[in-house]
């Protein structure tokens, strides 16, 4: 069940209604109601696959108890690694399978040995990459002793399949959203009504700016072959959009749907874009994945401890690791790599923890310096985009090519017949977009608040402006990138 | 909680009003299809792809008549014959005995461009408006709106394209379009392109659609009389016709057996003037509709289709 779509419009408020109407609140049939709902939700789109759901569920639930009553170390350690091959075992079956087979397959053949190729025709399940990340954290948080085994079977599959984060995060850690199953939750006017806010952000962010994006990227990239730097450029610029409104707009969605059930979601997006360099970028991104990945991989190999070498090692290890999460293509790992190399400069000069604080903090015009270093930032981040996009490692070269060729100064006239408005219409509504994200840029999410929210008629003509905006200006439905992920 | 959830219903309630309003506001220049959704069923029926969409106009044959006809041709991409356009021209039909029906055809409309030109999997217009919704009579028809406007719901405010009206018996009109020779010439040559270079390379007679073809004749029957028509298409679009199926008149004879009549007007193809060489323009359009009426008058006064014309 897609967040923007009439199916969501009807389960939401059917299930807030059940939720609270919940004689006395009771907070068994509350989690069970929500379990059902996940289950529901997931299996709208295939339930064919609720199964690996409750696999993944029932393994780490049990290993956790089974940590929780194991002293001996070696037996411990043994009940982490089942968990770790499980978990990690899906995910490499069912996400990298095929990558590993064609991988294998080319590297003996060049070789001159020559090996059949046996692809098999592996359907993705939605959601796989976000909720093994999340049941695999319990596991090595009960095992580290940092939090106690839950002992609610339904308080952990509820944790598991929690419908607003299930199929594309934020991926949350059991330390932080297991003791909410597990604790009474009433219901907060404020909170609510700040979930509200939020869902209607991140479904502007999607529909208005991220589909339309996608509209224009797709084009470019269609003919690729044939249109100059400038297009290609310009297509960079959109999908940076893309991907972030896309994203970041469903994290808003999902983290504004649990407030309403009383639930607190981590912060997923912190306006990335307005980073002043890329470390920074990268604690403003994703942030529940690249703190996943700090806690459980990066800090473990002895993260920015040590000598220069296993610094590098470290970094790179990370982003590769972090770029092959995202897909089994080689794109995404170089995408990774090249991460790491905007990234590893910052860290040799110890300049990767210089911007902690939340840009421009004393002033709505930045100075000229932190503005230069925010475009220098996104440029980063563009490029790199370019092979998140491509099709192919080499077509991401082709098109880096053209981009910084003569054919950049070049007038080159698309037709952009099968979009549904002219990239300038877009680019004003990405302005627009920026403004508000750049003026929300100390909250939670952008429209969190304003001080015009004080004059009713204004806020409540603001969110009226907002929906009218989503109805006028939709681009034509895509489906959430991240699911694929 | 009682607080949060009356703000929000007030919130909504012009929201909800105003997507309830829109829908009556759907019509004509909204998209080129969904008036054809919102009429009642209906008796008199013409059906085929947007030859006679555009070509047919059921204001011309009711004045020659006497009979309301109700044009419900969509595209060739939409409602070749097949179980789609069937099952949704069953939904269209009020089940009246004593209706007559119009049923233009030509070698597109029982062509696949699949691989295997009978998987019905495969066929082109399963995701269509025609496949998808399920009610064909409603006003306004949300159903439609919210399956085949993909979002795009200011075009029911502003009009999607200013040259296209569909007009409430079904005919679609084109009009304000640029009809000096060299404009005309440039359509024809990008649509010929386009036929040679894509529908031609791909389009396979279906038994399939045939079969579909001979269902949809054989229910008409049922209700009253049944009219085969090929209209005229421009000499280049008759060539490739020709190419794709030769034998179309001996391929359909089963078809024209089981009619009340088939009128070919390919072989006046010249007396009539093109948008883009395949479909009529509106002048063009009543005057071979005119042609029609004729024609079925002299049939259903018992005379042969050449003493007809």
């Amino acid at each position: 069940m897609l967040f923007n779509s009439i199916e969501f419009i009807l389960f939401l408020p059917l299930v807030f209604g059940c939720y609270w109407l919940i004689p006395n609140r009771k907070l068994s049939y509350q989690n069970l109601l929500i379990l059902v709902a996940s289950y529901f939700f997931y299996g709208w789109w295939d339930w064919k696959f609720l199964g690996l759901i409750l696999f993944s569920t029932i393994v780490d639930y049990s290993i956790g108890i089974f940590l929780s009553r194991s002293h001996k170390k070696i037996a411990r350690k043994l009940l982490l690694w089942i968990s770790i091959l499980v978990n990690i075992g899906l995910l490499g079956f069912f996400k990298y399978y095929n990558f590993f087979i064609e991988n294998f397959t080319l590297a003996f053949n060049s070789i001159g040995i020559h090996v059949n190729q046996s692809s098999l025709n592996i359907i993705l399940p939605v959601g796989i990459s976000f909720y093994t990340f999340q049941t695999l954290s319990y596991t090595i948080d009960v095992y580290r002793q940092n939090i106690k085994a839950t002992h609610s079977f339904l308080s952990f599959a509820a944790f598991v399949s929690f419908f607003p984060q299930l199929v594309a995060g934020p991926i949350e850690r059991a330390s932080h959203l297991l003791p909410q199953f597990e604790n009474a939750r009433k219901f907060d006017y404020k909170n609510a009504v700040n979930g509200m806010r939020q869902i209607l952000w991140g479904l502007f962010k999607k529909i208005v700016i991220a589909d339309n994006a996608a509209e224009i990227v797709n084009q470019i990239y269609s003919q690729s072959g044939e249109v100059s730097g400038n297009s290609l450029a310009l297509a960079a610029f959109f999908f940076a959009f893309q991907i972030y409104g896309d994203f970041s707009g469903y994290s808003d969605i999902a983290i504004g749907t649990a407030r309403l059930f009383g639930f607190d979601l981590k912060q997923n997006f912190a306006f990335p874009y307005f980073s002043r360099n890329i470390a920074e970028f990268w604690r403003r991104w994703h942030i529940s994945l690249s703190t996943w990945f700090r806690d459980y991989l990066y800090i473990p190999l002895g993260g920015s401890k040590g000598n220069i070498l296993k610094k590098i090692r470290n970094t790179f290890i990370i982003f590769l690791v972090s770029g092959f999460w995202h897909g089994a293509n080689w794109t995404f790992i170089v995408w990774g790599g090249l991460n790491a190399l905007f990234f590893l400069p910052l860290l040799l000069t110890e300049k990767n923890r210089k911007y902690l604080n939340n840009v421009s903090d004393n002033s709505n015009i930045p100075p000229f310096k932190v503005f230069m270093q925010i475009i220098f930032t996104f440029s980063l981040t563009c490029i790199a985009w370019i092979f998140f996009r491509a099709d192919s490692v080499h077509h991401a070269f082709e098109i880096i090519n053209r981009i910084f060729s003569k054919s950049l100064i070049q007038y080159s006239g698309i037709d952009f017949v099968g979009t549904r408005f002219h990239p300038l219409t877009v680019l004003v509504l990405i302005c627009l977009f920026i403004l508000v994200e750049w003026l929300g840029r100390k909250q939670q999410f952008a429209i969190e608040h304003f001080r015009f929210y004080r004059i009713k008629s204004l806020k409540y003509g603001f969110y009226y402006l907002i929906l009218l905006a989503i109805f006028w200006f939709n681009g034509s439905p895509q489906e959430f990138i991240y699911f694929q992920f | 909680m009682k607080r949060f959830i009356k703000l929000t219903v007030l919130f909504l309630i012009p929201v909800v009003l105003f997507l309830f309003g829109l829908g009556f506001l759907a019509g004509g220049t909204t998209d080129p299809f969904y008036l054809r959704f919102t009429s009642p069923p209906q008796k008199n029926l013409i059906v085929g792809t947007s030859k006679s969409a555009q070509g047919i106009q059921p204001e011309v044959l009711e004045k020659e008549l006497g009979i309301a006809f109700y044009n419900y041709s969509f595209t060739v991409s939409h409602s070749p014959y097949g179980r789609s356009y069937f099952e949704s021209i069953k939904k269209k039909h009020n089940k009246e005995k004593g209706g007559t029906f119009i049923v233009s055809v030509d070698p597109w409309s029982i062509s696949s461009y699949c691989h295997d030109p009978n998987d019905e999997s495969q066929f082109r217009e399963r995701n269509s408006c025609v496949a998808i919704t399920e009610n064909v009579n409603a006003f306004p028809n949300y159903e439609y709106l919210y399956k085949n406007l993909d979002g795009n719901y200011r075009h029911i405010l502003i009009k999607a394209n200013d040259k296209i009206l569909l007009h409430n018996d079904g005919w679609l009109e084109v009009f304000d379009i640029d009809m000096s020779s060299e404009e005309v010439q440039k359509r024809v040559t990008k649509k010929v392109k386009n036929y040679r270079s894509k529908y031609l390379q791909q389009a396979k007679l279906s038994q399939v659609r045939l079969h579909y073809l001979e269902q949809t004749i054989s229910y008409f029957k049922e209700y009253g009389k049944v009219y085969l028509i090929r209209l005229p298409v421009s000499s280049s679009i008759y060539a490739i016709e020709n190419e794709l199926m030769p034998d179309f008149d001996s391929i359909i004879e089963p078809m024209i057996e089981m009619s009340n009549g088939y009128l070919d007007m390919t072989p006046f193809n010249r007396d009539y003037i093109y948008t883009d060489g395949n479909h009529l323009y509106s002048e063009s359009g009543a005057k071979a509709s005119q042609f029609i009426a004729d024609w079925m008058n002299g049939v259903s006064r018992n005379l042969k289709p050449s003493q007809a014309e």
